[in-house]
């Protein structure tokens, strides 16, 4: 069974590129359209990980990951913030919410999936 | 030995014995001689001069504000650290074993000594000869020497020095001078008085050896040579040995024959010598040896001329004694007759040769044994006077200033010395001489004598004496045909007189006179004595002149060192209130008033009014006082200080009572003023006021204590001037004090009501004027309105306010229309309108309105107003024109920054909206984009299926334009954040060579494509950075970009190291390199070199501006060198550790 990753975005558009790119690459994606929805789906679907943007409607990026991680059991499970903002702090906050690691936009596809095969141990 | 007979070895020791007494004599009289030069001056002044060399340095080194000071005394050799002040004890000790020394140059006490000459040295530190260390261990500076002379020979310098460099000031040069001339006083003083203690020490071991003397003649005069028992072992030997039946022995005076000693004489003819001395014929035996002096042998007395003459003596001899044979044989000394030896028998048989031979020894031991007992004689008398001469010495050295005593001694000492009966000393006063002491002078005769003057002439002794100036002997005053001074002879009953002239060197001081009342001339031995006690006269009289100049000189000194010293302490009550003239108008009425013992001295002053008024005073008696407030002071002759007024000129009467032209006032209390001085103060000419004091006695001021209030004067007129000067000063000071409030009111504060409230109080506080006021004019209504006030009740200012004051009917109008101050000295005197009215009714009469002219015309007016009628003087016009500029000023500048204040106000709201929406666009715009790049890389990576070739390329383009446009929008992003304030860096650790690597990897491709070397030279062991990575990053990645942009051919090289704590990194490039003028703005924002090339080689134009602001938070900098056609190359300088603060937040 390919392991499974919860993409939580609220742009259509990134959401699908990240899809079909990831689905393409031998991966489940789950998807979350708002922070709330994010953390519900976290746990009922428990993903192998999570792709969270930061700015998020209904509970933004941070809240939902100190959420999730607050799950019984997910401790481990990484969680990639994504965000827009480039500024300062923002990977401060992120870390500081349990975010296991932190890529803002625009960002290569391409350097992404390799963040996310490091990230589940997989071949590269 | 019982024999009695003469022997010729007795002989030889009576001779010896003669030439011995005669020795002694000589030097008696030698020694007598030298005592009478040994007097002279004595000081009593036991100036301890070290004390007084202290007291001198303390002084000089306070009035010159010296840090130290010291005496240095000059031997003529050695020049002596002497009398010091405030040195600590480590520099004495090095001073201490400095000296004494030579002078030498590399000592200021040296060079003035060396120069006789005040020496300086403004910086010790800085003089070559200096020695430096000892002025760095003494922690002076500058130092000044004032040499000390004596008779034109330097004897030492006074020093003092001061902690800072640079020279002395001339009064304080002139001030050492003056304590270096009070030293040299006080040497002076000192030496004179050390001369007299010494001279006194020589005098008492001059009597000391005179006593001595004495006492061995007293020894020797106590066993005599006595000359009887001589005689009459003489003639009885005689007798026996010629077998005569009597004889005697005579002595001869020059006229007769005295028997000295008679021997077996018969009784008759013994009776005729004992009656007297006896004058005998030529004929006699006595005649014939007067006249041969030989011995005379007559064989028969009744045989020979004298018989047969009947001479009486020789009767007598042949009839009374019965003598026949007769033998005399002369005493002679040096071939002169003093006696004979006369042996008879009373038969007829003659004198064998060997009996005359015997008896002529006789006659010759006679003479020697007479000789002998004279001299004792006279030994005894020398004796006499000596002790007297002693005692005259003693009266002169125990009263040695007391000079009637010792004139008193004198006289009687010489009158008891030369048997005299009467003698006196007169001593010249000018032409005459006056009696100064007598002895042995009657009462009728001495009151006399001490009535009349003698003058030089030839009827008196003492004026013969004073006209020939040399001892004069009168045997027999009546003998004499010139002396006329009958009167005194009859009085004193004199007839013998000598007198001496007291003489020192070629003065006559006075002249001796002793009186003898028999006819018997002084002999030459009393009046060589007289000569001692004439110039023992001298001596004392010039011995007291000497200490009377001392004790005048002292007193001197002490006067003039009190006056000084009442010169400084005025000097200093004005120097410590340079702004008062009271204390020192005080300060010196106590002073003068106490140095001149005057009973009341006062200082009137010129006053505003044209009278001259009581300033200061120091009078007791509060009638006299209020006398003297009360009458009015005017300048005329008939007062003493309306004299000195009038004439300006110090004025002294000695006694008001007895000056004819002295009237009204000045008479009036003349019971209460006798004497007056009045110094006028002149200042510039003119004069300003005058010191006046008074005695209530006459007691004539002495020319030094005027010339001392002259002194007082000038400090007076000196500590008006200064306080004149101090008020202008003061004045000048508010103005500008006023000035700079308004000033600083104007430049601090913008709020407009503060800075016009300053100004009106300012102006009225100035002017001494009751209110002020700023009315602003209002150009839309053509009103004036009130703005700011001072000295205004609020009633009236709300009175003021309500008043509808039209520009054409008031003062403020008219000021306006004529652009300059308008003064309105009564308001009663102009015509009715609204404000005139109200400003009567608060009770201001006088007005002066001043225009507050601004760029843009009249903005409204500065107002002073007044209750008193009259002009505001032009001082406060001219003020009150500046504070009207400044209010104008004011007024503008509060407009202009009220619209400034606007401006900025909207600029920051558009300049914030501007930041935000860069922001917020710029972030929209990426999120689109980002979608984009993703579908062109997922088409890429053939996600979507397999593309055809010819589509690839076109994906690229689209990719790589993307990519371009999410450079420009990072790069508009920052730049926004940084004009926002908002960007901050993220530190962390990092390695420089990692961000080398990384930056390579990304523009590899890039320096491919240009075929262009890429070359990296990183440090192998660079340490850790602290820093924000990704912005350094971006940094290298900015300049590595724009190496490769510019470049076409050639290299791009990288390099990396690390010195001193921080990183260097350059990167150059073999482009066509930057003109010089622009290396110093390319880092500036929406710069390139040639804005023809932002075309061709794209860019913003932020990126530099970027790079360096993100270098500079990093607390490094950045920089550029380059050569046209020699490529670039940047570098920046970064410290490996970036300030903890750059990160923060």
């Amino acid at each position: 069974m390919s392991k499974r990753i919860l993409v939580v975005e609220d742009q259509e558009d990134l959401r699908a590129i990240l899809r079909d790119y990831l689905a393409a690459s031998g991966y489940t994606v789950i998807e979350a359209v708002d922070g709330a929805q994010s953390v519900a789906k976290a746990a009922s679907e428990r993903p192998d990980l999570v792709l969270m943007d930061v700015q998020l409607p209904v509970l933004n990026g941070y809240e939902a990951t100190r959420q999730i991680k607050g799950l019984p059991g997910y401790t481990a499970i990484p969680i990639i913030a994504v965000s827009s903002f480039a500024m300062k702090g923002d990977e401060e906050k992120a870390r500081a919410a349990g975010c296991d690691h932190y890529v803002t936009k625009p960002y290569s596809p391409v350097q992404l999936l390799r963040i996310i095969r490091g990230f589940l141990g997989d071949q590269l | 030995m019982s024999s009695h007979v003469p022997t010729p070895g007795v002989e030889r020791d009576l001779s010896a014995k003669v030439q011995e007494l005669e020795r002694e004599l000589t030097e008696a009289r030698q020694q007598q001689a030298a005592t009478a030069e040994i007097l002279r001056a004595i000081s009593r002044s036991q100036t301890d001069v070290q004390r007084v060399f202290d007291t001198i340095i303390t002084s000089a080194v306070e009035l010159c504000e010296a840090l130290q000071g010291a005496v240095y005394l000059y031997d003529g050799k050695l020049v002596h650290f002497g009398a010091h002040r405030n040195y600590s004890p480590e520099t004495i000790e090095v001073l201490e074993r400095m000296y004494p020394r030579p002078p030498l140059p590399d000592q200021v006490s040296g060079r003035a000594i060396l120069n006789r000459a005040i020496a300086q040295i403004e910086d010790s530190l800085a003089d070559p000869l200096y020695v430096r260390e000892l002025a760095l261990a003494g922690g002076w500076r500058s130092q000044l020497a004032v040499p000390m002379f004596r008779n034109g020979e330097p004897i030492g310098a006074i020093v003092i020095t001061r902690p800072e460099a640079g020279p002395f000031s001339a009064s304080h040069i002139e001030l050492l001078q003056t304590f270096a001339d009070q030293a040299v006083i006080a040497i002076e003083n000192t030496r004179l008085f050390e001369e007299v203690q010494a001279r006194t020490r020589e005098l008492t071991e001059a009597l000391e050896r005179q006593t001595a003397t004495s006492e061995v003649l007293g020894i020797i005069s106590s066993s005599p040579g006595e000359l009887k028992p001589v005689f009459e072992t003489m003639l009885a030997n005689a007798m026996r040995i010629c077998e005569a039946r009597f004889g005697h022995l005579l002595l001869y005076d020059g006229e007769a024959f005295h028997a000295a000693h008679l021997e077996g004489l018969p009784a008759a003819y013994r009776e005729l010598w004992e009656r007297g001395p006896i004058r005998p014929n030529p004929n006699t035996g006595l005649g014939r040896i007067v006249r041969t002096k030989r011995v005379v042998h007559i064989p028969d007395l009744t045989a020979d001329a004298a018989c047969s003459e009947r001479d009486p003596l020789r009767l007598a001899t042949v009839e009374l004694a019965g003598a026949r044979s007769f033998l005399s044989v002369p005493m002679l000394k040096e071939s002169q007759l003093v006696g004979a030896i006369v042996i008879y028998r009373q038969e007829i048989r003659p004198f064998t040769e060997k009996q005359i031979e015997l008896v002529t020894s006789f006659a010759n031991q006679a003479v020697i044994a007479i000789e002998n007992t004279r001299l004792l004689n006279e030994l005894r008398e020398s004796l006499q006077q000596q002790t007297a001469t002693s005692d005259v010495l003693k009266t002169i050295s125990r009263s040695a200033f007391d000079l009637q005593n010792v004139l008193d001694t004198l006289v009687e000492a010489a009158v008891r010395l030369c048997a005299a009966d009467s003698g006196l000393i007169r001593r010249r006063e000018g032409e005459g001489y006056e009696l100064a002491a007598t002895f042995g002078f009657s009462e009728e005769f001495k009151a006399d004598v001490t009535t009349q003057i003698v003058v030089p002439g030839r009827a008196s002794i003492v004026g013969r004496v004073a006209l020939e100036r040399k001892t004069v002997a009168v045997a027999d005053v009546l003998a004499d045909p010139e002396f006329d001074r009958h009167q005194w002879q009859k009085l004193g009953g004199f007839r013998s007189t000598v007198g001496l002239p007291l003489l020192r060197d070629e003065e006559l001081l006075g002249v001796l006179l002793l009186h003898r009342k028999e006819a018997r001339p002084f002999t030459y031995q009393q009046i060589s004595l007289l000569e001692t006690f004439a110039d023992q006269a001298v001596i004392a009289i010039e011995n007291t002149r000497l200490f009377e100049e001392v004790q005048a000189r002292t007193h001197e000194l002490q006067e003039s060192l009190e006056y000084q010293t009442a010169i400084f302490d005025v000097l200093s009550v004005i120097s410590k209130s340079p702004h008062a003239l009271q204390p020192v108008l005080d300060a010196i009425m106590t002073t003068a008033a106490r140095l001149c013992q005057s009973t009341q001295a006062h200082v009137r002053l010129l006053r505003e009014d044209g009278a001259f008024h009581i300033a200061a005073h120091r009078i007791h008696d509060p009638e006299l006082l209020e006398l003297l407030r009360t009458n009015p002071f005017r300048p005329s002759l008939d007062s003493v200080a309306g004299r000195a007024a009038l004439r300006g000129v110090p004025v002294h009467v000695p006694d008001v009572a007895a000056d004819p032209l002295i009237s009204g006032f000045q008479r009036s209390i003349s019971d209460r003023v006798r004497t007056a001085l009045s110094v006028p103060l002149k200042r510039n000419g003119v004069v300003v006021g005058l010191i006046s004091l008074w005695h209530d006695h006459v007691q004539p001021f002495t020319q030094r204590q005027i010339d001392l209030v002259a002194t007082f004067a000038d400090q007076a007129v000196i500590a008006i001037n200064n306080v004149g000067l101090f008020e202008e000063v003061q004045a000048r000071n508010r103005d500008l004090t006023a000035l700079g409030e308004v000033g600083r009111a104007v430049s601090s504060t913008l709020d407009l009501k503060i800075v016009l409230k300053t100004i009106v109080d300012r102006a009225v506080e100035l002017s001494g004027t009751d209110a002020g006021s700023i009315f602003y004019h209002r150009q839309e209504t053509d009103r004036f309105e009130l703005g700011e006030t001072s000295g205004l009740d609020e009633e009236v200012v709300a009175k003021f306010r309500k008043l509808d004051i039209a520009t054409g009917q008031t003062g403020l109008g008219e000021a306006i229309a004529d652009r300059q101050p308008l003064q309105l000295p009564d308001a009663m005197k102009r015509a009715s309108n609204p404000l005139r009215d109200a400003a009567l009714e608060a009770g201001l009469r006088a007005a002066l309105v001043v225009p507050l002219l601004g760029s843009e015309g009249a903005l409204g007016a500065l107002v002073l107003q007044r209750r008193r009628t009259g002009e505001f003087p032009p001082s406060v016009v001219s003020l009150m024109q500046t504070f009207a500029d400044q209010s104008a000023i004011a007024l503008e500048n509060a407009r202009l920054f009220d619209e400034i204040a606007r401006k900025s106000r909207e600029l920051e709201i558009a300049s914030q909206h501007r930041s935000q929406f860069v922001a917020n666009m710029s972030h929209e715009l990426r999120t689109p984009l980002a979608a984009m790049l993703g579908y062109a890389e997922l088409l890429q990576e053939g996600i979507y299926g397999a593309l055809p070739e010819k589509f690839l390329p076109i994906l690229m383009r689209i990719q790589s334009n993307g990519k371009h446009l999410l450079g420009l929008i990072n790069t508009v992003l920052d730049i926004s954040k940084i004009e926002a304030g908002q960007f901050k860096l993220n530190l962390g650790e990092y390695a420089l060579g990692n961000i080398v690597e990384t930056v390579m990897v990304a523009t590899e491709s890039l320096t491919a494509t240009k075929k262009l070397a890429f070359k990296t030279d990183v440090s192998k062991q660079l340490p850790y950075g602290l820093g924000d990575e990704q912005r350094l990053t971006q940094v290298l990645l900015n300049l590595v970009g724009n190496a490769i942009k510019f470049t076409d051919a050639g290299e791009v090289r990288i390099t990396a190291g690390a010195a001193n704590g921080h990183f260097t990194v350059s990167v150059s490039d073999t482009g066509p390199g930057i003109p010089p003028e622009e290396c110093e703005h390319i880092f500036e924002q929406f710069r390139q070199v040639d804005s023809s090339n932002t075309r061709a080689k794209g860019g913003t134009g932020l990126g530099l501006a970027i790079a360096r602001e993100i270098v500079r938070m990093h607390g490094g900098r950045i920089w550029v060198e380059s050569k046209l056609g020699h490529g670039s190359t940047f570098r920046m300088e970064l410290p490996v550790r970036a300030p903890i603060a750059a990160g923060a937040e």
